[in-house]
């Protein structure tokens, strides 16, 4: 008689093991509030499940979760933008950043608040173009999928979020390495 | 003070250089003009330096307690997201475009449609159900239904969900039916009684009218007392027709449809599992029920009954 129907789905806890303290790091990395990378994680896995039976044997898995979690991060955006007025958000922004003053205020991390506040200010294409990049290592091909655009664009998003940060620390200190020859 | 041409133009290549981004022939560009333009050098020595910083952002992780949390949290609604899920899909068939669900137990639901896109199907009137289309596992549920229907295949050995049916009653009914073999016919007198509930025929009929697993449970083999087709699919009795055809069933057409009880086997529950002809004794006028049916002597003995040994219907087979 026929093979029997496989059911299970043990090929998907062994996805959620491998990957989601990394999914989980770059939505914390993008969202302001633990808990917000929380609900933001989950939402990907969960999508990523429904979406399961589209995923060939031979997918990059790694490239196909940090597209859902891009998507899934950008349509959260979208709503937030929508649920609150825009400038009832730039107030609480500021305020945030503010509260991290004093404490940034001590030497050694003052150029590394800035920094990070350099990458919380660019725009959204960039930032999450230099943080799949710069953080996650990415390749500029799957970032490119992520963001709908071409490899070239990718790259060129993640050398204007360098201009930028660097524009940013203009004038500040910066611990130098090595010494260019 | 604006750049000279010359800086401008490797400013891509710098900032490659700088931060680990650059091919060697890049790389070594950049060295030959920065190390006759000041300017530049500062430049990537500061992006260097930016390189470094983010370096120290990437080695940074949130406490591990945190992504634990969140993933105990994950996995707890995948649990519960995973037994509300069903995936459908609707496939074209001999017997008209059938819908085929199921969840991570097994198949669901089968549904005779009117429409392919299954806007009119049950299971978007079910509570506690999440929905999806498509999915492999579907796909392979459909070529063995096609093989079944067109009669190559005589089982469909699937894992069934049973989650469809509206309480215990009917998933006993369900289970009964189920038992009922290929080719073989019985009532729902018959089985009532093997639940032992023999007054309990009309509530049988309604659970086979509610099976959510239509075909896969054979409801079709269930007919009246009489022999009349009754319901199926609604008012759709050329289905079942058609599916005891394939299964070697005969049928007459009187007023109503209804099988030809004297062109089958009959087989009343005996200690030697004999199968009769029709013609043995009295068997014929029993009710049907307590007797059951077989049109083809193979699909009988398949299921381990021997001809009898009185009226020999290996000797004299029925004509077709």
């Amino acid at each position: 008689m026929g093979e029997t129907v496989r059911f299970d789905e043990a090929g998907f806890e062994t996805i959620v093991a491998t990957h989601h303290g990394e999914i989980y790091r770059y939505l914390r990395r993008l969202s302001w509030r633990a808990v917000e990378a929380d609900d933001l994680s989950q939402e990907t896995f969960l999508r990523a499940y429904r979406a399961r039976a589209r995923l060939t044997p031979d997918a990059n898995v790694r490239a196909w979760l940090f597209a859902i979690a891009t998507n899934v991060f950008r349509n959260h955006l979208r709503s937030e933008r929508r649920r609150r007025a825009a400038h009832d958000t730039v107030r609480a922004t500021r305020r945030e950043v503010e509260l991290d003053g004093p404490e940034a205020e001590a030497v050694a991390g003052e150029v590394r608040t800035l920094t990070e506040t350099a990458i919380r200010g660019l725009p959204l294409k960039q930032r999450l173009a230099f943080t799949l990049r710069k953080m996650h290592e990415l390749d500029y091909e799957v970032i490119g999928q992520s963001l709908d655009c071409s490899p070239e664009s990718a790259r060129a998003h993640v050398f204007q979020a360098l201009r930028k940060i660097r524009t940013t620390l203009n004038g500040h200190a910066l611990p130098m390495t090595e010494p260019t020859r | 003070m604006s750049k000279p041409t010359s800086c401008i133009q490797i400013e891509p290549d710098l900032i490659a250089a700088a931060t680990g981004e650059a091919t060697e022939r890049a790389a070594a560009r950049v060295q030959t003009h920065v190390s006759g333009c000041r300017s530049c050098r500062d430049d990537f020595a500061r992006y260097r330096a930016v390189d470094a910083l983010v370096g120290t952002l990437r080695a940074e992780t949130p406490p591990a307690g945190d992504a634990d949390a969140a993933r105990q949290r994950l996995i707890t609604r995948l649990a519960d997201l995973k037994s509300r899920l069903v995936s459908y899909q609707v496939f074209p068939s001999p017997l008209g475009p059938i819908l085929i669900a199921a969840s991570e137990h097994g198949v669901a639901l089968v549904e005779y449609v009117r429409r392919h896109d299954a806007g009119d199907s049950r299971l978007f009137r079910l509570a506690d159900v999440d929905t999806q289309e498509g999915g492999a596992a579907l796909e392979r549920l459909h070529g063995e239904l096609l093989d079944y229907l067109a009669g190559r295949r005589t089982r469909l050995e699937w894992p069934l969900d049973l989650r469809f049916a509206r309480s215990d009653f009917e998933r006993a009914v369900l289970q009964a039916t189920a038992a009922v073999p290929y080719g073989a016919v019985s009532s729902y007198t018959g089985i009532a009684g093997e639940l032992g509930k023999p007054s309990a025929v009309r509530a049988v009929a309604q659970a086979l009218r509610h099976n959510p697993l239509p075909i896969v449970v054979p409801c079709h083999r269930i007919v009246g007392i009489g022999g009349d087709l009754v319901g199926y699919a609604g008012d759709r009795l050329g289905l079942k027709e058609q599916l005891l055809t394939v299964e070697g069933v005969p049928t007459v057409h009187a007023r109503t449809p209804r099988i030809a009880r004297a062109a089958m086997y009959h087989y009343a529950p005996n200690p030697d599992r004999q199968y009769c002809l029709p013609t043995c004794g009295t068997i014929a006028t029993r009710p049907l029920g307590q007797v059951r049916l077989f049109g083809r002597r193979e699909l009988a003995e398949v299921t381990g009954l021997s001809p009898c040994v009185d009226c020999r219907p290996d000797l004299h087979p029925i004509s077709a």
